[in-house]
């Protein structure tokens, strides 16, 4: 029988055989540019595409004010998606430190529309029109997109019916049993003073003080 | 060294290899020479990786930049203390960073409980070491940190300066402790499963593990929350970023676990479902690696988009395929021993907890891989975000905060009318107070106006038993309030450790709550120019600017303003934000420029200032913000770490001959249970 000395020893030389091999493999080291190499793997932070805004423009309206404050229009904003790669709205992007070039030109696009008399829900539109459905925070309530918000309620509700109903079934039917009185009896419980508990909330505390019970 | 850790990396693959083999083998065949190799493998396995780890650290302390991992992720003018922390901060050494910690934890566990657990050891060493074979073979095969560069680079790219800060040196690695510590749960119910063996003998090291998993995930989750409030600058800590769900989610399902499992502890009930939430807080964490390095999702996190993706989503499957294969043949051996009494009981109070938290669980997994989904099924991609999460899990959250009060209070086995009265009476006065007060002072919004009243009927329960412990001690024991709060939570750890935890989550919710009343202000502000405003609470504010400044330290350059600030007319000192552009040693510039946000913490609110630019020179434009409340998300997740800590702190086992109130109860009613304790 191999001793675990061998064993180990074998283990060794077999993993130097397979590391001598790996580097004599080429595609494990040439194929790779300098650049390449480097830029792999290294900000640590998503790959961010400052190419990424599109022109959202549409004429002002006749006689167009701006169509709301800027408190509102940054409101507005919470709900449109920056599209240079994050996950963050334009407002938070462009408030952000990740230098995003992109989420300030969208809110310019914003800035622009609001100028132009355009409400919000136009705004949002335009900007649905020129980049998809991506350019919502969260996904249309219609369609397909029902499944993503109504699925967790219901899977939450149907799950609260299922467990009352098992809870329900699996309920013992058995006489109740016998109350203690508040003030406790011969044998049973004696007051704490101070504490207004009854002998159940004592014997808790008294459970709580010799240390043997938990959460 | 370097080369000892890659030798090392391969003997360790072929370690957790032999291990996985012969420790399944001698499960299945009852052979005790074969389990005690495989856990000898384990043990040689994290040996290697010990080795492994030393010759990665060694690469990148050493500033080796002929190492590809070292090029990649550090610079020459590094701080040590992050060149250090470089080797979880790539998608190589973060793999080598699981191996590490699994290998030690498993280490641990099996040393741990040879004896105590014989039955489950081969199965268990056979899981731990079959995950290690996996990670390590992932490293090995797929991102292997020791792969030389075939030039010699003057300088590596260096750490983004962003992370180069103490609160993402520690982020990572404690969630990483969280994430790895599911594997042990994980390994023991799939021990438990093969070996048949679904009594109590498994809970034991279970629930000691999965605390342990859950105390490092919540550290780790808040860390990175304080990390991006203080570094980012977008003057928020949790964006529903698909990575932050990714952490979230193991922690929901562990949190439910916790509780789930005191119900089997107590009554011998809900075995399937235990074992259930330890399989799946473990696919999660499995899950949470995988979105963190496959880049199959968007977000802001996905930096490593790398060919390990295809090896995770196997591995992902797979582990899912066998388990539901185990459970599925083992449910007659999963009955539960007990049954409920009573609708109204703790088991029904923490089954409506676990169902809450599974569903919170659920709604944020839907959320994050919906835009997956869409794409497959329309072709349309979308953005599932911020309202999408808060409109589903503010109710939800809500409803459980309400329970985090109930639990704890109400009887095991069935509540009493009198329990309820006197229980409940007094903490649900005072929320309704807290609400009352809210609403009378101005308070209109619906959600806050419900968390506040729920936090304070939280707090007014957690106060309350802290209150009844306390009294009795000093009835029995005559002791002073702090000698006997100390004694109540030394001799009940778990639960006044959970009480404090419990504390924690409501002062959590709150300062949540606040941010609905955070205001924002874009100004451009000359020297000497000033701001006026009103803070939410409605106290007046002023803004000075003292001028922009520059200046050329060694690695960067930096413009900076202050702001002169005052309240109400007082003086509260000069808040200062900088834009920053890091250089290399050549001074060209790294990585895009980044902000260091100026914040004045307060318990009432936060200060919280970003340079976003500066104009001719002398023209800074900042965006200042009052962030309500902040401060108490930090506290609140202190709160919850110390209570972990005291909850996890080992407890000898007292089994004292019964006296005084206890003795006098009636046997079959167990009154520390019935009470609810």
């Amino acid at each position: 029988m191999t001793s675990r000395r061998d064993f180990l020893g074998r283990a060794a030389s077999g993993a130097a055989a397979m590391l001598v091999a790996a580097r004599m493999t080429p595609a494990q080291q040439r194929g790779r540019t300098h650049d390449s190499a480097l830029v792999r793997d290294t900000t640590n932070l998503f790959a961010m595409d400052q190419g990424a805004a599109q022109p959202v423009r549409l004429p002002p309206k006749p006689g167009a004010a701006p169509s709301m404050t800027d408190v509102q229009r940054d409101e507005l904003e919470h709900h449109i998606h920056c599209q240079c790669g994050c996950t963050l709205d334009v407002f938070t992007c462009r408030t952000t430190d990740f230098s995003c070039q992109v989420s300030p030109a969208m809110h310019r696009d914003v800035i622009a529309l609001v100028k132009g008399g355009y409400t919000a829900q136009e705004i949002i539109d335009a900007f649905v029109g020129v980049y998809g459905e991506r350019a919502l925070m969260a996904p249309k309530k219609s369609g397909f997109n029902l499944l993503a918000w109504f699925t967790p309620g219901v899977a939450v509700i149907a799950g609260g019916v299922l467990l009352s109903m098992w809870l329900r079934r699996r309920e013992r039917r058995e006489p109740p049993r016998p109350a203690a009185t508040a003030a406790g009896t011969a044998s049973g419980p004696i007051a704490v003073p101070g504490v207004d508990a009854t002998p159940e909330e004592l014997a808790r505390l008294e459970a709580a003080v010799k240390g043997d019970g938990d959460a | 060294m370097i080369l000892i850790g890659e030798l090392s990396l391969w003997v360790a693959l072929l370690m957790a290899a032999w291990s996985t083999t012969v420790s399944y083998a001698g499960g299945a065949l009852r052979r005790d020479d074969l389990t005690a190799s495989g856990v000898r493998g384990l043990y040689a396995t994290f040996a290697m990786v010990v080795l492994a780890s030393l010759g990665l650290w060694t690469a990148l302390l050493s500033r080796d930049f002929s190492v590809e991992y070292v090029a990649s992720h550090i610079s020459a003018a590094m701080p040590s203390v992050y060149i250090f922390t470089a080797f979880w901060s790539g998608q190589a050494g973060s793999l080598l960073f699981w191996a590490l910690i699994l290998s030690m934890y498993g280490t641990i566990a099996i040393a741990t409980s040879r004896k105590r657990n014989a039955t489950l050891v081969p199965w268990a060493t056979g899981t731990i070491s079959a995950i290690l074979l996996f990670f390590i073979a992932t490293d090995c095969f797929k991102a292997n940190p020791f792969t030389r560069l075939d030039f010699l680079p003057a300088d590596g790219r260096g750490m983004n300066p962003q992370l180069q800060n103490p609160g993402m040196a520690l982020h990572p690695p404690n969630l990483y402790l969280g994430y790895v510590a599911t594997a042990i749960p994980f390994a023991f119910a799939i021990a438990a499963l093969f070996a048949r063996k679904l009594d109590a003998e498994w809970l034991g090291v279970v629930r000691r593990w999965a605390l342990l998993s859950w105390f490092f995930l919540t550290i780790g989750i808040v860390l990175g929350m304080w990390w991006a409030y203080v570094e980012l600058g977008w003057s928020g800590y949790w964006a529903w970023d698909p990575v932050e769900n990714s952490s979230f989610l193991p922690w929901l399902t562990t949190t439910a676990f916790l509780h789930s499992i005191m119900i089997q502890e107590k009554r011998g009930m809900l075995r399937k479902w235990n074992v259930v939430l330890v399989v799946v807080s473990f696919l999660l964490s499995i899950f949470g690696t995988f979105i963190t390095r496959s880049g199959v999702i968007e977000s802001v996190h996905s930096f490593a988009q790398s060919p390990v993706g295809p090896w995770f989503a196997t591995f992902f499957f797979l582990a899912t395929g066998i388990t539901i294969y185990l459970v599925g043949t083992r449910l007659k051996d999963l009955e539960a021993k007990a049954e409920l009494e009573s609708m109204v009981s703790r088991e029904a109070a923490f089954l409506y907890n676990n169902l809450l938290l599974v569903g919170i669980a659920f709604t944020v997994f839907w959320g994050t891989i919906f835009p997956i989904l869409s794409e497959w099924a329309k072709g349309t991609k979308i953005t599932v975000g911020p309202p999408f999460f808060n409109s589903v899990n503010v109710p939800l959250g809500l409803l459980l905060l309400a329970l985090t009060g109930v639990g704890p209070l109400i009887a095991w086995r069935k509540a009493s009318v009198s329990n309820l009265n006197r229980q409940f009476a007094s903490p649900a006065l005072f929320g309704l107070i807290v609400g009352v007060v809210l609403f009378a002072l101005g308070m209109r919004a619906l959600a806050p106006l419900v968390t506040y009243a729920l936090s304070g009927f939280v707090a007014g329960t957690i106060v309350q038993e802290f209150y009844k412990g306390i009294r009795a001690r000093q009835a029995i024991h005559q002791e002073s309030v702090m000698t006997g709060f100390l004694h109540l939570v030394g001799r009940n750890r778990r639960r006044y450790g959970g009480y404090i935890v419990h504390a924690g989550i409501a002062m959590l919710f709150a300062a949540f709550a606040g941010m609905a009343f955070a205001t924002q202000h874009d100004v451009t502000l000359a020297t000497g120019q000033a701001f006026e405003t009103r803070d939410p609470y409605g106290h007046a504010w002023r803004f000075v600017s003292q001028g922009v400044s520059t200046s050329s330290p060694r690695d960067r350059q930096v413009q900076g303003v202050g702001l002169e600030t005052f309240r109400d007319g007082k003086r509260l000192g000069i808040i200062t934000s900088e834009k920053r552009q890091y250089l290399d040693t050549q001074g060209n510039a790294l990585f895009t420029p980044i902000t260091e946000v100026g914040i004045k913490y307060s318990a009432k609110l936060d200060t919280y200032v970003v340079l976003a630019g500066v104009r001719n020179t002398d023209v800074a434009e900042l965006r200042i913000s009052f962030n309500p409340l902040v401060v108490w998300v930090w506290i609140g997740g202190y709160l919850m770490m110390i209570g972990g800590l005291i909850v996890m702190w080992p407890q000898a086992e007292r089994r004292r001959p019964q006296a005084g109130y206890a003795a006098v109860m009636p046997t079959r009613t167990e009154p520390a249970e019935l009470a609810g304790v």
